[in-house]
């Protein structure tokens, strides 16, 4: 499986990541290793395996509560701009 | 009190005959770090303050007549993945380098409330990807027993610092052999538990159907007290599991290995395992066998396309967990920018390191229009086979052995600039992973060249009693000398 830069700087776009150049193409041959790697799946035999079979037992999904969260000044600590009880982000449309 | 040797059991047994008072053993541990981690590099931070503090307010109620809990006053290392109310907890990514959390991860609310002293938060590789903890963005971790070599990865923090005898004990996290492998290379016990034995909540997510905190320990013992410490069903993570959990593994596991049966697959001790590796932990089987243990070989061909399907699928929910960190609410935003699109991508490519972005991008890319079928769908049907083959496996054996990391300890730099050869060290432990179930590390004895090396039991979901029962026997068995010469560091 051979992986060209441009399929690199496509994969980049939708996971929000820029890369140089250099660093496409360095990837690009890394990933045609790692991919040829991952190829011993397709000498597999996967015929017949149903892909959801089971539900984990013990596992479940709780009701919703509202329970009040108080440390607002904790909880707002790591934002980086507020205005009022708002985190304040860039302009999102023109 | 030799502080380096000591274990949990020994700080309990100490408090509770009041030789020694909790502060005393906290400020041993914290010069003992001062001293000699510098040249180690287990600790991102240290909490002095709340340790001391911690620890004066247990040693008030045991004055008071209070009996301390098997966990109270004695002191452990946070990987730095963990959630700690108020402590800085960074996924040693420049990302989260200034993230203060403002709750705690569930497992460290419960051994608060037990009295566990917290001394720092432990190094790692970045967001938990990585054998060798190399992917720090801060500084590597060396392995105590050599420090030109690895700890392992990507709990090697929490390894190494109870190697160094800087904690008794410590958690880590284990995605697809986190706690395992660093466990291996640093000659300490680890428990990979069931998935659902121990909750997630406050775990910084990474390969959220992989993910399982769990202990280090230098014993057997220490490790199944700390697990006990954790373990147990929590509303706050649904893939928490209810009543599942046996516990009491430090009465269970006194029982012996007589009549227990193990697997022995011979595809985790073909070629590419080292031969020092292998003859260690055959070593080690061959006693288990001296003592009662029913051995038999069994083909088990799952090595080489379980690390494939792992690093699909870990890298596919590490590229959807990884999208949160965007700039916009917290974690790293860049200084300079033209519009939000460009804040975004700009600050991702600039905080993240070169390992999470190879790891977002596979994940993008098994995901990815064209390639879902060929690659993901393929890994998660194989995910299936991986569960049924162990499932078969266990209901022959009791617990199927192998050597936990194929390698010795590795030179530090020695595979950084090859991807692949690194993933090749996790072949042993991701298959646990992908199939959910329990596995224990120790040590089975040290190469010609000193290094340790660990030999893994796995066992079926909720088993965890039968995986105790069997590292005990061998522990006790082979009666290693588990501390390193640390050498000062001025």
């Amino acid at each position: 499986m051979k992986v060209t830069k441009e399929e690199v700087a496509y994969i980049a776009r939708l996971a929000h990541l820029s890369f140089t150049e250099e660093e496409a193409l360095k990837m690009a041959g890394e990933f045609s290793d790692i991919l040829a790697h991952f190829d011993n799946l397709s000498q597999e035999d996967l015929e017949g395996i149903d892909l959801y079979p089971f539900e984990e037992e013990g596992m479940r999904l709780r009701e919703d509560q509202v329970i009040p969260f108080e440390h607002f000044e904790e909880l707002y600590r790591n934002t980086r701009s507020m205005a009022g009880t708002a985190v304040k982000i860039p302009r999102v449309v023109d | 009190m030799d502080i380096a040797k000591m274990t949990i059991k020994a700080i309990h047994t100490g408090l509770e005959n009041k030789d020694f008072k909790a502060e005393e053993v906290t400020r041993a541990y914290l010069a003992r770090i001062k001293a000699f981690d510098q040249g180690i590099g287990a600790f991102l931070s240290l909490d002095e303050a709340g340790a001391i503090a911690m620890s004066r307010g247990i040693d008030e109620k045991i004055q008071g007549g209070e009996a301390p809990g098997l966990l109270t006053g004695v002191p452990l290392a946070v990987k730095d993945n963990l959630c700690t109310r108020g402590l800085k907890t960074t996924c040693a990514s420049r990302m989260l380098e200034d993230f203060v959390p403002p709750y705690d991860a569930t497992v460290v609310g419960r051994l608060r409330e037990r009295g566990a002293v917290i001394l720092g938060k432990a190094n790692m590789d970045e967001f938990a990807m990585g054998s060798s903890n190399e992917n720090s963005a801060f500084y590597p971790v060396k392995n105590p027993w050599d420090m030109t070599r690895v700890s392992g990865g990507s709990s090697g923090g929490p390894a190494a610092a109870v190697a160094a005898g800087f904690a008794p004990y410590a958690l880590g996290s284990d995605t697809g052999g986190s706690i395992r492998m660093p466990a291996s290379f640093c000659g300490l016990v680890g428990v990979k538990p069931t998935y659902g034995a121990v909750s997630r909540y406050g775990l910084i997510a990474f390969g959220s159907s992989l993910d399982q905190v769990g202990p280090f320990a230098r014993t057997v013992e220490d490790a199944a007290i700390a697990l006990e410490g954790i373990e147990g069903f929590d509303p706050k993570d649904a893939t928490s599991v209810e009543g599942r959990v046996r516990g009491g593994y430090t009465a269970s596991m006194l029982s012996g290995v007589k009549g227990i049966r193990i697997g022995v697959p011979r595809e985790f001790f073909a070629q590419g395992v080292d031969p020092e590796v292998k003859k260690t932990v055959l070593r080690a089987v061959k006693r288990l066998e001296a003592l009662g243990a029913e051995v038999e070989e069994f083909s088990l061909p799952i090595t080489e396309s379980g690390l494939s399907a792992y690093y699909m699928i870990s890298s596919a929910e590490a590229s959807s967990n990884l999208g949160r960190y965007d700039g916009v609410r917290f974690g790293y935003r860049t200084r300079d920018y033209d519009g939000f699109e460009e804040m975004v991508v700009k600050s991702r490519t600039e905080a993240f390191g070169q390992e999470v972005k190879r790891r977002i991008m596979l994940g993008t890319y098994v995901l990815s229009s064209g390639y879902y079928d060929a690659y993901y769908k393929k890994a998660m049907l194989f995910r299936q086979k991986v569960r049924r083959l162990f499932k078969e496996a266990f209901e022959v054996y009791d617990a199927v052995v192998s050597p936990t990391v194929p390698v010795l300890p590795f030179k530090l730099g020695e595979k950084t600039q090859d991807p692949l050869a690194m993933y090749l060290a996790d072949l042993f432990t991701v298959n646990v992973n992908i199939a959910g179930i329990p596995a224990i590390s120790l040590p089975a004895g040290f190469s010609e060249g000193g290094l340790p090396v660990g030999i893994q039991f796995m066992g079926d979901h909720f088993e965890e009693t039968k995986l105790f029962r069997i590292a005990y026997a061998l522990e006790q068995d082979l009666g290693l000398n588990l501390v390193p010469e640390l050498k000062e560091v001025k």
